[in-house]
């Protein structure tokens, strides 16, 4: 009798050892499909942003500072949401001003005022990868409704 | 009655068959997607030296550029590390059933 105790007892501090583990990993927030829907949706305009590039900044400054401050919206979303200072980080490498991804990209078109053809193509595909880190992070994250 | 060197023998052989299961999967997944990174950055340095030796990129776009990919190569390298976290929530979570699934079938 005391020796199948013993064995429970072994067996159920396996399971809270285990239980404790899979707690400790979870440091990924759930799938959102509202963030996704909104990296969709930024990555297509900023895409589509960046090929009036090759003109004048003045003539699309209001949408640049439109589309800025939806990006920063966007960042506050990941930054507010529990568990998800990874994507936070993307969205912060992204729009920053002082790299060279999308906000980058904005502060020079910016300087310079008009940037070269081949500039704002290659540069765009780089910004479209980078979109896709994000999108590919949101969408392997698992579904609330698989933890039920 | 079963022992408890039962119970650890048949939990041994469903672990070596989870992990047998699971981890070489996301190794082949983690290895196609950094070579397919590397790849493509090979190709994009290439067309980059074209443009800036035909005048198409002056050098500060060149330098802008590589700077560019350097950051998406911190981007991709987040994405893998926070897709690694949710394989291994997965992973530990199996576990936690190949545990619960062992016991039941040594002592039940």
């Amino acid at each position: 009798m005391n020796y199948i105790k013993v064995n429970l007892i072994i067996i159920v501090r396996s399971i809270l050892f285990f239980t404790l583990l899979i707690t400790s990993c979870s440091t990924v927030s759930v799938y959102s499909p509202e963030a996704y829907k909104q990296a969709v949706d930024l990555k297509i305009e900023s895409l589509d942003l960046m090929s009036y590039a090759t003109a004048s900044y003045e003539d699309y400054q209001e949408e640049v500072e439109f589309l800025k401050t939806e990006l920063k919206k966007a960042y506050e979303f990941a930054r507010g949401r529990p568990n998800n200072e990874i994507s936070t980080q993307q969205w912060e490498i992204l729009i920053d001003e002082d790299r060279n991804l999308l906000g980058g990209f904005f502060k020079r078109w910016q300087d310079e005022n008009i940037l070269s053809q081949m500039f704002v193509d290659e540069m765009q595909m780089i910004v479209s990868d980078a979109f896709d880190t994000i999108i590919g992070l949101e969408s392997g994250k698992i579904d609330p409704s698989e933890l039920k | 009655m079963p022992t408890f060197n039962d119970f650890l023998s048949t939990l041994k052989d469903n672990l070596m068959i989870f992990a047998k299961e699971n981890l070489e999967e996301h190794k082949d997944d983690l290895l196609k997607d950094g070579n397919a990174f590397v790849r493509k950055a090979k190709k994009d340095l290439e067309r980059w030296t074209e443009g800036l030796a035909a005048g198409a990129l002056s050098k500060a776009d060149f330098e802008f550029l590589l700077k560019g990919k350097k950051d998406l190569a911190e981007m991709e390298a987040l994405k893998q590390l926070g897709l690694s976290r949710i394989r291994i929530n997965k992973i530990t979570d199996g576990i936690l059933g190949v545990v619960i699934g062992s016991a039941f079938k040594t002592f039940l």
